[in-house]
């Protein structure tokens, strides 16, 4: 395809980004609505409720079925540089990120709390990509799947995705795989929980910790506990999964340098050279988020403010969302093989039962804060 | 798969430094966007009950003037803790004070009133221009 510059790239981008921004305009605005209301086997509510269908994985399904089904496995041409757009938003959506985040939040947990959900978030990037070298998977995959592991479920993989150059198809596996094993600690947790007799704290580290998807961190918990107060395992959920979250960054950057690294080895450039040639700087915005927010520049929590920054956010997001799912053709699914959905359940079981060996051993039954 | 011809499959951008210089880039115009719409274009702003609860006071009226901090209603509302494997409520009163400065418009809900979260209009507030409501 002839490479297009200046004001002819600029206009060649309108058709493509136009039908992302109206297919996200009928998501938000009928869709999602409709799916809160939407009675399914008997429930009100149950795409939402049991499902946890939300406008992020609404955006990927709709990119999927354009690519997959109205496109027949190509993005037709007038579309093409509309939906190249797709990197942009999320990079610009993981900065903005940082805006949900202060730091008097994370102080809210404590250092022991910080330490223990750290060794987890790193142990398991180390852990995938041990084993996913011993399985001879591509790096780029690893390195989604460490991240997706690592931190949580999509966001963390989506984050990853511009530094390691993975391909769609890796974070469309990455993400099935962590939510997949998601709903079925979903079903056992509660279980597993009321066996041991864990208190609400102890519930609420284990699967803040163990469970890999921010959502089914919250669902977990209030299967666990459905009363939602301060005190309640959904509510000690939340602030162990916000330090989690709030790791990104740090998992891109680690993980960016190890993917590189070894690119450079080949071409024998240095470390230093890594750093300046492929830092993702765009994560440097994510901190500066946060520090404006930590600093009240954005507007008082819960103010008018925040809340129309958070709508632009959902929106950057979401267009991003729509264009990563263009790109995930289900031919490469396929032909990724077992070993990526080896790997994950292999880190995800390894991380879920270790977490409730730590929290069984150092965590007390009752939270001081 | 080379850089350069994963970059023109995925992106519109020369390289990935460029694409995140324009990601920060168009962060920061959005960014801006928002509270100079918010501090300077939006003239008032409604607001909304922040809790379930009953309205015990309110303490401003129409045309008047406040300051941020001031408080401007207060809400009786049951605060739930869950401890020893028990759930306590008890009824305690909160206090709403003014996220910016600004002149009240108009005061919808009075002593009494029961609210819900973010279904019910407590107070129209006109913000100081260039500050953030």
């Amino acid at each position: 395809m002839e490479e297009k510059h200046g004001m002819t790239k600029v206009v060649a981008i309108i058709p493509g980004l136009a039908f992302m921004v109206l297919t996200l305009y009928i998501l938000r605005t009928y869709v999602e609505p409709w799916m809160t209301t939407a009675v399914i086997l008997g429930q009100k509510g149950w795409l939402v409720k049991v499902l946890h269908l939300n406008y992020i994985l609404l955006a990927i399904i709709a990119g999927m079925l354009y690519r997959n089904l109205l496109w027949a496995g190509k993005i037709p041409a007038w579309a093409e540089e509309g939906f190249r757009t797709t990197r942009l938003f999320i990079k610009a959506g993981v900065m903005m990120l940082g805006s949900l985040y202060t730091i008097q939040s994370l102080a809210k947990v404590g250092g022991v709390a910080i330490t223990l959900i750290m060794t987890f978030v790193f142990g398991t990037i180390l852990f995938v990509m041990y084993y996913g070298r011993f399985q001879k998977m591509d790096r780029s995959l690893v390195g989604v799947m460490a991240a997706a592991c690592g931190v949580c479920g999509v966001s963390a993989a989506i984050a990853t995705t511009p530094a390691v150059r993975a391909k769609p198809a890796d974070v469309a596996l990455a993400i099935a795989t962590v939510l997949g094993f998601g709903i079925a600690s979903m079903f056992i947790s509660p279980f597993i929980g009321h066996m041991l007799h864990l208190s609400d704290y102890q519930f609420g580290a284990w699967v803040g910790t163990g469970i890999l998807n921010s959502g089914q961190v919250l669902a977990t918990c209030l299967a666990y506990n459905p009363t939602i107060a301060p005190g309640t395992a959904v509510a000690y959920g939340e602030i162990w999964n916000v330090v989690r979250v709030i790791s990104i960054p740090f998992v891109v950057f680690f993980i960016t340098m190890w993917y590189w690294r070894a690119e450079a080895e080949a071409e024998h450039v240095t470390l230093i050279g890594i750093i300046k040639d492929k830092f993702p700087i765009f994560i440097i915005g994510f901190f500066a988020m946060t520090a404006f927010s930590s600093l009240g520049m954005l507007g008082a929590e819960g103010s008018a403010t925040i809340q129309l920054m958070r709508t632009v956010m959902s929106w950057i997001f979401g267009l991003g969302l729509i264009g990563q799912g263009a790109y995930i053709d289900v031919r490469e699914l396929k032909a990724a093989g077992g070993a990526p959905l080896k790997v994950g359940l292999a880190a995800g079981l390894c991380k879920y039962a270790l977490a409730l060996v730590v929290v069984l051993l150092f965590v007390s039954k009752e939270a001081n804060f | 798969m080379s850089e350069a011809k994963k970059n023109v499959k995925m992106t519109v951008f020369k390289t990935d430094r460029h694409e995140d210089l324009a990601a920060m880039f168009f962060v920061t115009i959005a960014v801006v966007s928002v509270l100079v719409y918010m501090a300077y274009i939006v003239p008032s702003i409604t607001l909304q009950a922040p809790m379930d609860g009953k309205i015990t006071a309110v303490t401003v009226q129409p045309q008047a003037q406040v300051n941020k901090g001031d408080l401007l209603y207060s809400i009786e509302t049951k605060e739930k803790k869950y401890a020893h494997e028990a759930l306590e409520e008890k009824i305690v009163t909160k206090e709403i004070h003014a996220k910016t400065s600004g002149k009240i418009l108009s005061v919808m809900a009075k002593a009494g009133d029961e609210v819900k979260k973010d279904k019910n209009d407590i107070l129209v507030l006109e913000h100081v221009k260039g500050t953030l409501p």
